[in-house]
C-alpha cells in the first residue's frame, strides 16, 4: 500500500471536472473538518463531565430514603416541560439557519439564528421561573442534598445556555449580508448547541420527571 | 519534486508569516514552539517551589519542632521558623497538588506535547493553535490561583492532595485557601481539555503523508493516549470540584454527613468514585508520556529498533483502556461491596501484563543492541528501573489483604513516587535533555548532565526505597510528628537518613538549573539538526531549533520510526540509520520504500 | 494500669499479635520474594546487555518470532504465577477471614465494640450487662480499647466529622471510619498485650494525635473489667448529657 492517506481535494485547489459545481462548493475543506473532529471530541469530553453530574446525582438520590424529602416541595413538570419544547424548536432554528447559510441565503440563516438565540432566552427566563417558583416554596440550596442535586444540575446546564445563546446572537449579527459569516461557525455553535439541548431532555427526565 | 500527497498536505497546511511584534512572538503566541517553552519555564518554576516544599516536609520528619533554616526565617517568621501541624498539613497538600497539575504535567504534556506533536508527526501546527494559546493562560491563571492561596488568611488548602471532603468541606477546612486550590484543581482541568482536544486532533487529522498509525513514533502514541485519557477523564475531576466548590461556598449538601448534614447529608465516598475515575487515569496520564519518551530514545540510544514496536502499542492501548476500570483498588478500606472490591482488584492485577510487556520490549530492545551511553540514554534506563520498582511495589497494593496493612502507609507513598514522581520525573529528564537541542538549537553540557543524573538516580531510589521501608514497618503517612507512636520509634533513623537523602537529590537539581542557564546563555555551539543521528521527522526534516512554520516542505512518511542498523541502509548511505522521511540513494523512491514498510 | 505498647524494633513489620495477620504476612513475603526474582532477572539481562553489547554492531531486528514468544511467555508466567496465586489466596482470606463478619459476630463469646471516631480520638461503646447498645449500662471509653484474647472481635465504625481509618498495625488490618454510613471491621488477638491503634486517613491538623490503645485481656480479666466499668458506668449515667448519647443499635448487616 502506498503510504499516502487519501483525503479529500480541499475547495481552494483546481477544481477537477465536476458535473455539478454547486455540490462541489458545498464540500468540506480540510480545515472544517478538522474543527468539527476538534468540535465532537470537545464534546465527548464534556458529555462526561455531565456523565459525572448525573452519577453523582444518582448516588445522593438512591442514598436518600425519600425522594423528594416528604417535607419539601417536589419540582414542576409543566414549565420544564414546555422549556424542552422551546429548546427542541431553537434546535430546530439552527439546523435551518445552518442550511440557509450553506445554501448561501444569509438573511434567512441570520434570522434562524436570531431566533435560536431568542427562543435560548426564553428558556432561560422560563428557567428562572422554576427557580423562583421553588425558592418561594422553600426550596434552598442549603437544604440537603435534594435542592442541593437539583439547583447544580440545572444552575450547570444554564449556565451552558447562557454561553450557547450568546453566541448565537454573536453569530446572528455577523451572519447579516452581505458579509455574513464562515459556515463552519455556524455549524460548529449548531453543534455546541444541540449538545446543550440533548443535555437538557436528559436532565428533564432524570430531575423532574423520574 | 513533490508527491500529490504532499501538495494536498500544503495546501491544507499552507505556511503563515511568522508574526513580528513582540507580543505575539513571545507572550500571547500561538506557535506550539513558543507555547511549549512557556509551559516549560511554567513547569520547572513550580517544580522547584513543590521540591521545596518536598523538603519542608523532610526536615519535619528529620527535626522535628526545630525551626527551618533559610526558609523558615523567610516565610515562616511568626513562628519562629517551626512548622507547625496547620502548615504542616498545607505543606505536604500543596506538595502533592503543585507536583502533579503544576509541574510534572506542564512539563512532560503541556512542553512536550505541544512541542513535539507536530513536529514529530509532520505538521506545520496545532491543528486549534489559539485553543493552543489559551489553554496555556488558563493553565498560568491556575498557578497563580495556588500561589494566591498561600497568602489567605488560613493559609493554603489542607485537606490533602486528595481533597477528600468532608475533610476538604467547610467542616474541616474552613477559609478561603482551600477554596482557591479546589478552584485552581477546575481551571487547571479546563486548561488540560483545551489542549487534550488539540492534541487528539491534531493527531487525527494533521499526520504527515505516509505517517500511518503505526508509524508513530512512540512518544506520539504515549501522548496521544494520554490526551485521550485526559478529555475523557479530567471532566470527571472537574465535575468533582464544581461540586466541592457548590457544597463549600453555596451550601449544598453533596459530600457533607455526619454531624453537619442536613436532611441526611450527601455522600463523601461519592467525592471519591468522581476523583479515582479521574485518579486512576492520572497516574498513566503521567506515565505514557514518559513510556513513549523511553519507547523511542532507548531504541535511539541502542542504534536497534524497538522490539515488537506492535506488541508495545497495543500494551499502551490496553493499559488506556484497563485504567479507567481498577481506580477501585484506592477505595478499599471505605467499606466497599466485596464484590465489587474483587473485581477491582481483578482488574489492577491484570493491568500489570501490559505493564511487563512494554518492560520486557525495551530489555529486548537493549539485546545485542550497540549502546551509546550519553546523558538522556542514562536517565531513560534509570526511568526503566525506577518504573520497574514501582511497578513491582504495585502488585503489593494491588491486592485487597495486602492493603489492610499497607493501605495509608508510607509504602503506598514510596509506591506511587516511585511510578508517578520517580518515573514521570526522570523521564520527563530523559526529554529535557534530549529534545534540548530541538528546543533551544544547543546541547546541554554532557559532563554536568552526567553529574546530574547520578545524584537524581542514586537520590530518588534512596529517598523512595526509605519511604517504601517505612511503611513496611507500618509508619502512616502525613503524619505531622510520626514519633507519636512507640511502634515507629525505631525508624526515627530511618526517617533522618531518608531526608538526607533528599536534601542532597535537592541540592543535586541545581546542577540541571546551572546546566539549563549556562547552556541557554552561555557561549553558544549550535547543536546541528540531528546531534543525536535519530530518525523521526522533527530531527531528520528539519531545522535546530525548527522555522515558524516547522517544515519547508511537508515530509512525506516512508518508513517506521526506528530504522536502524539496517546493512541495506548502510550499505546505500553508510549511516546506521535512515530518517523517517527519507528517500535512500538509488531507491526507486517513496513509493517503493513504503511498500517495503 | 497505664498504657505503655513497647516500641518495636528493626525495619521490618511490626510485631504480628493477631490469629490471622499471617494470612497477610505470607502473601508479602510471597510477593517479595516473587519480584525480587522478577527484578534480578530483568536487571541482570539489562547489565549484561550493558556490558556485553556495548560497542559492536547492533543486530538489526523489530523482534523475532522467537522474541515475541518469550516476551509473552514471560507475561503468562508471571500472571498466572503470581497475580493468580495473589488473587485466589486474597479471594480466600477475605471470604473466610477478613471480611467474614457474619460467622465473626456468631462465634462463641463474640465481643461486639461500637467506636465513635472524631477530631481527634476514639470512642469506643460496649453494649453492658444487657447485651445491647444505647442503654445506660454501656461502657465508653475513650482511646482505650480493650479486647479479650482468643476471640472474634467484631467493631462498628462511625464518624461524625471527617473520614478517619482504624488501623492495628500489630493486627494488620485497617478500616475507614466514614462520616454518614456505619462500616465494620473484624479481628482476633492471639497475645495479650497493649498495642497502638492509629489513625491512618489524614484527618486534619491533628492527625497525627490521633492515637489510642488496644489492650488485649486475658478472657476473665475481660470479664471483670467490662463488669466493673458497666457498675461506674450505671451509677455515672447521665440522660441529660446527649454528647455522651452517640451509640446506635448495632446493625444487621446480613439478612
Ligand atoms: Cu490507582
Ligand atoms: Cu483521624
Amino acid at each position: 500500500m502506498p503510504g499516502t492517506n487519501v483525503r479529500r481535494t480541499p475547495a481552494d485547489l483546481p477544481a477537477p471536472e465536476v458535473p455539478d459545481l454547486h455540490r462541489y462548493r458545498l464540500r468540506r475543506t480540510e480545515g472544517e473538518v478538522t474543527s468539527y473532529v476538534g468540535m465532537i471530541i470537545f464534546l465527548g469530553s464534556w458529555a462526561m463531565m455531565f456523565a459525572a453530574l448525573f452519577f453523582a446525582y444518582a448516588v445522593v438520590r438512591l442514598r436518600a430514603p425519600m425522594w423528594p424529602p416528604p417535607d419539601q416541595p417536589a419540582l414542576p413538570i409543566l414549565v420544564p416541560g414546555l422549556n424542552t419544547a422551546v429548546i427542541a424548536a431553537s434546535s430546530l432554528a439552527v439546523v435551518l439557519a445552518s442550511r440557509a447559510h450553506a445554501l448561501g441565503r444569509h438573511r434567512r440563516a441570520s434570522i434562524g439564528l436570531g431566533v435560536a438565540a431568542g427562543l435560548g432566552a426564553l428558556f432561560l427566563g422560563l428557567q428562572i421561573l422554576v427557580w423562583v417558583g421553588v425558592w418561594r416554596a422553600g426550596l434552598l440550596p442549603s437544604g440537603g442534598p435534594y435542592p442541593s442535586a437539583f439547583y447544580a444540575l440545572t444552575a450547570f446546564h444554564a449556565l451552558h445556555v447562557l454561553v450557547g445563546l450568546a453566541a448565537l446572537g454573536v453569530l446572528a449579527i455577523r451572519a447579516r449580508p452581505p458579509r455574513g459569516t464562515t459556515r463552519s461557525a455556524v455549524r460548529l455553535w449548531g453543534m455546541f448547541w444541540h449538545f446543550v439541548g440533548a443535555v437538557w431532555v436528559a436532565l428533564y427526565v432524570a430531575v423532574y420527571l423520574v | 519534486m513533490s508527491t500529490a500527497a504532499q501538495a494536498l498536505a500544503e495546501a491544507a497546511q499552507p505556511i503563515h508569516p511568522p508574526p513580528t511584534s513582540f507580543w505575539r512572538q513571545y507572550v500571547f503566541s500561538i506557535d506550539h514552539k513558543v507555547i511549549a517553552k512557556q509551559f516549560l519555564w511554567a513547569g520547572l518554576l513550580f517544580l522547584l517551589v513543590g521540591g521545596t516544599l518536598a523538603m519542608l516536609i523532610r526536615w519535619q520528619w528529620a527535626y522535628p519542632y526545630r525551626p527551618v533554616p533559610v526558609i523558615g526565617q523567610l516565610f515562616l517568621r511568626e513562628n519562629g521558623g517551626v512548622i507547625g501541624p496547620a502548615t504542616y498539613q498545607q505543606i505536604f497538600t500543596t506538595h502533592g497538588l503543585i507536583m502533579i497539575f503544576f509541574a510534572v504535567t506542564p512539563v512532560l504534556i503541556g512542553c512536550f506535547g505541544n512541542f513535539l506533536i507536530p513536529l514529530m508527526i509532520g505538521a506545520r501546527d496545532m491543528a486549534f493553535p489559539k485553543l493552543n494559546m489559551y489553554s496555556f493562560w488558563t493553565f498560568l491563571l491556575s498557578q497563580l490561583l495556588v500561589l494566591a492561596s498561600f497568602f489567605t488568611d488560613l493559609g493554603s488548602a489542607g485537606a490533602g492532595w486528595t481533597t477528600y471532603p468532608p475533610l476538604s468541606t467547610n467542616v474541616g477546612t474552613p477559609g478561603p485557601g482551600q477554596t482557591l486550590v479546589v478552584a485552581a484543581i477546575f481551571v487547571t482541568g479546563v486548561s488540560s481539555t483545551m489542549g487534550a482536544i488539540n492534541y487528539v486532533t491534531t493527531v487525527i487529522r494533521m499526520r504527515a503523508p505516509g505517517m500511518g498509525y503505526m508509524r508513530l513514533p512512540l512518544t506520539m502514541w504515549g501522548l496521544w493516549l494520554t490526551a485521550i485519557l485526559n478529555a475523557l477523564f479530567v471532566p470527571v475531576l472537574g465535575s468533582a470540584a464544581l461540586l466541592l466548590l457548590l457544597d463549600r461556598n453555596f451550601g449544598t449538601q453533596f459530600f457533607v454527613a455526619g454531624a453537619s448534614a442536613v436532611r441526611g447529608g450527601g455522600d463523601p465516598i461519592l467525592f471519591q468514585h468522581l476523583f479515582w475515575i479521574f485518579g486512576h487515569p492520572e497516574v498513566y496520564i503521567l506515565i505514557l508520556p514518559a513510556w513513549g519518551i523511553l519507547g523511542d530514545v532507548i531504541p535511539f540510544f541502542a542504534r536497534k529498533p524497538h522490539h515488537w514496536y506492535k506488541g508495545t502499542v497495543w500494551a499502551m492501548v490496553i493499559v488506556t483502556v484497563l485504567s479507567a476500570m481498577v481506580y477501585g483498588h484506592h477505595m478499599f478500606m471505605t467499606g466497599m461491596s466485596p464484590l465489587l472490591g474483587e473485581g477491582f482488584m481483578l482488574f489492577t492485577l491484570l493491568i500489570s501484563a501490559p505493564s511487563m510487556v512494554v518492560v520486557l520490549n525495551w530489555a529486548l530492545t537493549l539485546w545485542r543492541a550497540s549502546i551509546r551511553f550519553d546523558t538522556p540514554m542514562l536517565f531513560a534506563l534509570a526511568t526503566v528501573f525506577v518504573f520497574g520498582v514501582g511497578g513491582l511495589t504495585g502488585l503489593f497494593l494491588a491486592d485487597i489483604s495486602m492493603d489492610l496493612y499497607l493501605h495509608d502507609t508510607m509504602f503506598v507513598v514510596g509506591h506511587f513516587h516511585f511510578t508517578m514522581a520517580a518515573a514521570s520525573f526522570i523521564g520527563a529528564m530523559t526529554g529535557v535533555y534530549f529534545w534540548f537541542p530541538k528546543i533551544f538549537g544547543r546541547k546541554l553540557d554532557e559532563r554536568l548532565g552526567k553529574a546530574h543524573f547520578w545524584f537524581t538516580f542514586v537520590g530518588i531510589t534512596l529517598v523512595f526505597a526509605g519511604q517504601l521501608l517505612a511503611g513496611y514497618a507500618g509508619q502512616q503517612r502525613r503524619l505531622f510528628d510520626p514519633f507519636q507512636y512507640t511502634f515507629i520509634q525505631g525508624l526515627r533513623g530511618l526517617n533522618r537518613w531518608t531526608s538526607f537523602f533528599a536534601f542532597a537529590l535537592f541540592a543535586g537539581q541545581f546542577i540541571f538549573v546551572w546546566n539549563f542557564f549556562k547552556t541557554l546563555f552561555g557561549k553558544a555551539v549550535p547543536a546541528g539538526e540531528n546531534p543525536w543521528q535519530v530518525t523521526t521527522l522533527e530531527w531528520t526534516a528539519t531545522g535546530s531549533p525548527p522555522p515558524f512554520h516547522n517544515f519547508d516542505r511537508i515530509p512525506e512518511v516512508v518508513r517506521g520510526p526506528h530504522e536502524f542498523s539496517n546493512p541495506e541502509v548502510r550499505r546505500l548511505t553508510g549511516r546506521d540509520f535512515a530518517g523517517q522521511s527519507e528517500v535512500l540513494p538509488g531507491s526507486a523512491g517513496p513509493a517503493l520504500a513504503a511498500a517495503r514498510g | 494500669m497505664t498504657a505503655a505498647p513497647l516500641p518495636e524494633h528493626g525495619y521490618g513489620l511490626p510485631h504480628d499479635v493477631s490469629v490471622d495477620g499471617f494470612r497477610v504476612d505470607e502473601l508479602i513475603h510471597f510477593t517479595l520474594a516473587a519480584i525480587t526474582v522478577i527484578f534480578v532477572v530483568v536487571a541482570a539481562s539489562l547489565i549484561w546487555s550493558f556490558v556485553k553489547h556495548r560497542s559492536g554492531p547492533a543486530l538489526y531486528s523489530h523482534g523475532t518470532r522467537g522474541s515475541i514468544g518469550l516476551v509473552v511467555g514471560a507475561v503468562a508466567l508471571v500472571l498466572v504465577g503470581v497475580d493468580g496465586n495473589l488473587f485466589i489466596h486474597t479471594l480466600g482470606d477475605m471470604h473466610q477471614y477478613f471480611w467474614n463478619f457474619k460467622s465473626a459476630e456468631a462465634a462463641q463469646g463474640a465481643v461486639l465494640i461500637e467506636v465513635n471516631a472524631h477530631q481527634w480520638s476514639w470512642d469506643a461503646r460496649y453494649p453492658g450487662a444487657d447485651g445491647r447498645f444505647g442503654t445506660p449500662d454501656d461502657v465508653i471509653t475513650t482511646d482505650d480499647i480493650r479486647i479479650p484474647v482468643g476471640v472474634p472481635v467484631v467493631v462498628q465504625l462511625a464518624s461524625t466529622d471527617v473520614i478517619h481509618s482504624l488501623y492495628l498495625p500489630n493486627l494488620r488490618v485497617k478500616q475507614d471510619a466514614v462520616p454518614g454510613t456505619i462500616t465494620r471491621i473484624t479481628f482476633q488477638a492471639k497475645i495479650p498485650g497493649e498495642y497502638e491503634i492509629a489513625c491512618a486517613q489524614h484527618c486534619g491538623p491533628n492527625h497525627y494525635k490521633m492515637r489510642a490503645v488496644l489492650t488485649v485481656l486475658a478472657p476473665d480479666a475481660f470479664r471483670n473489667w467490662l463488669a466493673d466499668a458497666g457498675e461506674d458506668a450505671r451509677r455515672a449515667y447521665d440522660p441529660e448529657d446527649k454528647e455522651a448519647h452517640w451509640g446506635w443499635e448495632w446493625r444487621r448487616f446480613e439478612p
